[in-house]
């Protein structure tokens, strides 16, 4: 069975639990849960003032945003070939993979880097008003997150160069994809509701 | 008992009980005077009686704790404790600081002890919780590092398990963020600031890594369910305990002027804080459900349910109730937080340690895996008797609380606060018999140790 | 690994799926500005790439039901109440 039949194939039978460690997903259930509330607070309070948002948007980096969507998509892309290398036996091609992984990472954190530098040099702090408070605030707790999936891919791909995962046994690997894959859906939700919807 | 070390255990629970009943009685003087002020009025006056009720049931849990550990880490880690030489010594140290301390507070104008202990040399007295004089705060530092010296270098020579571990980070985080006790800068907002990070982040925070610890404990060796199931329940306990409460903080930042991001975030991160306690219930619950032997020690399953169960109604149901920023505008400092506040820690920080008592006492004694069916009948009706009469004070102290919320905050003209006082006096009539009931639940739980009956073997054969 | 463009793998193109939503949610909230359904649609594609990342990336599509139906009520309950909070004006 190759690693291509095992993504796309819809399952007669379906597993009991997702792919990797159970406790991660409680995990992901409860960040997904933090987040869709910040989410939702950031709507609302934008429902009370509107102006004040809608104008502070337009100072927002757009394109930085696009961007670093693009990169996180590329890396969960990345990473879903480095569970499927590993399936098909090849633990230095996942090591690969996820090592590209962790370069969108690097990529995305620059470009962040690169945004705050911009927004603190023009004197925005968490206190300058709501919407800013929010941009700041959930886009810091956000960028933790990243760089806690870079450690995460780091460790697995550390152990998957050394031959620590095999064909059967590599729940690791699936676990930390896992994470990564959270932290993406969390951007994708986080990108149009700051940076485009208006 | 694997590890005659172990005994070291039983003094600290014995002072445990024995300064919870005080603290018990201390409460019962001010719960009475609430209602008649001028009790025992010059000789123990409010203010003093309710630092010796506060001090104390921090103290008592401590010594619960380091019991707890004593007992519990020598046979996770599967070696002798460290030093027990020690540990006998840190305990007459801590004991008798605390007595000297509580001396302090009842037999000395507050301001003349700290003139007494050199406050003015370096000062951290004059804040809630903290008002030990400075050189008793340095006490309890000394003490806590050499407990944990103790465990630490018993757990190194030894086993590793999750259990052990995560009991360690908590009481290393314990120790920790007691040293913020003397960080008292003059700015007022920072000085609350900092001071959650003792309380909040004890209670909130690493004490509940201790909770989990020795829950998990006392499931695996009652219930015989795969250690690792349960630790791994454990993991994902204290992952949600430190994600929601770490920034949960900020729900004590909402009005002491700091910046008002705090009314967001921590109304969201606390609002999540009641998680962890839920998972807790489910989690006891399962493991017990699935147990596969049935442990003689009746009683310390029901204390281990309950605590997961009082646990998640008080620290995390109530809790929840006062929590968010536009509620806690008028909830702030009234009775709904003393009724959140009592529940809160019988439910999850006194019922843990009488769970593990509860659990460790036969064999401390040398009695076997349980006490006598009869003494456990006792224990049990203890139980009942503290749990219940324990919701019954948080239910009538809500009810003060939403009277005064309405009356002094709420309502269109409110009132001043005595005003509204002598409006709730009837709640706490009420709360005081409830009290009175629990007392007679705690004297019923020490009676309960020198209850006889058909103990060891017996017991074995009827289970 | 066959890339050619007439069978690529299938993470590949969900992955260039993501890649062209993306682009088209933001092109779309630059153009159609004053558009009352805007909000309302770039909620639907950001809920539609959550589903391919569900599904695809995160392989919920071989697991029983429940854990599918899970993450689809969160992405489409959180977005339904960002929608009510953005007619509200």
């Amino acid at each position: 069975m190759t690693a291509t039949a095992v993504i796309d194939r819809a399952p007669a039978t379906r597993l009991p639990s997702p792919p990797g460690d159970l406790a991660i997903w409680i995990f992901i259930l409860a960040e997904l849960l933090v987040f869709g509330l910040l989410f939702v607070a950031y709507a609302f309070a934008r429902a009370g003032d509107v102006a004040l948002f809608n104008h502070h948007q337009q100072e927002l980096d757009q394109a930085a945003g696009l961007i670093n969507t693009l990169l996180l998509v590329t890396g969960s892309y990345f990473v879903v070939r480095a569970v499927a290398a590993v399936r098909g036996g090849s633990g230095r091609a996942c090591a690969l993979w996820l090592a590209a992984g962790f370069g969108t990472g690097v990529l995305f954190v620059a470009v962040k880097f690169g945004e705050y530098a911009d927004k603190f040099a023009a004197g925005v702090s968490l206190s300058t008003n709501t919407f800013y408070m929010f941009y700041l605030g959930l886009t810091f707790f956000h960028l933790m997150h990243v760089l806690m999936g870079m450690v995460i891919l780091a460790a697995v791909a550390q152990k998957a160069w050394c031959g620590g995962y095999s064909r059967v046994e590599h729940a690791g690997v699936e676990t930390g994809a896992a994470y990564w894959h959270m932290v993406d859906l969390v951007w994708l939700i986080l990108f149009p509701l700051l940076y485009v919807m208006r | 008992m694997q590890y005659k070390s172990q005994a070291v255990a039983k003094p600290y629970f014995i002072a445990a009980i024995a300064l919870f009943a005080a603290q018990v009685v201390f409460g019962l003087i001010l719960g009475l005077q609430y209602v008649i002020g001028d009790f025992l009025f010059p000789e123990l006056p409010f203010n003093q009686a309710r630092m010796v009720h506060t001090n104390l049931l921090i103290v008592w849990l401590l010594f619960g704790f380091m019991g707890a550990a004593y007992y519990l880490v020598p046979e996770e880690a599967e070696t002798e404790l460290h030093s027990p030489k020690l540990a006998l010594a840190l305990f007459w140290i801590f004991l008798i600081a605390g007595a000297l301390t509580v001396l302090g507070y009842v037999f000395l104008r507050y301001a003349d002890l700290a003139r007494l202990t050199g406050d003015a040399l370096f000062p951290t007295m004059g804040r809630e919780f903290l008002e030990q004089p400075t050189i008793i705060k340095i006490g309890i530092v000394v003490v806590a590092l050499g407990f944990l010296y103790n465990i630490g270098m018993t757990i190194l020579k030894g086993r590793k398990t999750v259990v052990n571990l995560v009991l360690l980070i908590g009481l290393v985080g314990l120790a920790g963020l007691f040293l913020f006790s003397f960080y008292n800068p003059d700015n007022l907002v920072l000085d609350k600031y900092y001071w959650w990070w003792v309380v909040h982040l004890w209670v909130e925070g690493v004490w509940e890594l201790i909770l989990g610890a020795i829950l998990a404990f006392v499931l695996i060796k009652t219930t015989g369910v795969d250690r690792e199931v349960i630790e791994k329940w454990l993991y994902v306990i204290i992952s949600l305990a430190l994600i929601t409460g770490i920034i949960g903080t900020g729900h004590h930042y909402y009005w002491i002027g700091t910046p008002e991001y705090w009314q967001w975030w921590g109304s969201i991160f606390s609002a999540l804080e009641p998680i962890p306690f839920f998972a807790m219930v489910i989690y006891a619950f399962n493991i017990v459900n699935r147990r596969r032997r049935e442990h003689p020690n009746k009683a310390a399953t029901l204390w281990a349910l309950g605590t997961a169960v009082m646990a998640f109604l008080g620290a995390g149901v109530w809790g929840f109730l006062h929590t968010l920023a536009p509620v806690n505008f008028y909830t702030h400092g009234t009775q709904i937080t003393a009724a959140h506040g009592h529940m809160a820690f019988y439910g999850a920080y006194a019922m843990i340690v009488l769970t593990m008592i509860s659990y460790a006492m036969p064999k401390l004694r040398g009695m076997g895996e349980a006490a006598s069916e009869r003494a456990q009948l006792t224990e049990m009706w203890s139980f009942w008797l503290m749990t219940v009469s324990m919701v019954f004070i948080t239910l009538f102290l809500t009810g003060a609380g939403v009277l005064q919320v309405w009356l002094q905050r709420y309502s269109e003209a409110p009132q001043a606060f005595m005003a509204v006082q002598e409006q709730i006096k009837i709640f706490y009539w009420m709360r005081e018999t409830a009290g009175l009931v629990f007392f007679t639940g705690l004297v019923l739980y020490v009676i309960s140790h020198f209850v006889g009956g058909p103990t060891g073997a017996k017991a074995k054969a009827r289970a | 690994m066959n890339a050619t463009a007439l069978r690529l793998r299938p993470c590949t193109r969900v992955w260039v799926m993501l890649l062209a939503l993306t682009t088209a949610s933001v092109v779309l909230g630059n153009r159609a500005g004053g558009w009352a359904a805007l909000a309302p649609l770039l909620l639907a594609l950001a809920v539609l790439k959550g589903q391919l990342v569900v599904d695809h990336f995160m392989e919920l599509r071989r697991v029983r039901r429940r854990w599918r139906a899970l993450l689809y009520t969160y992405l489409v309950l959180v977005a339904a109440l960002i929608g009510v909070a953005f007619m509200i004006d």
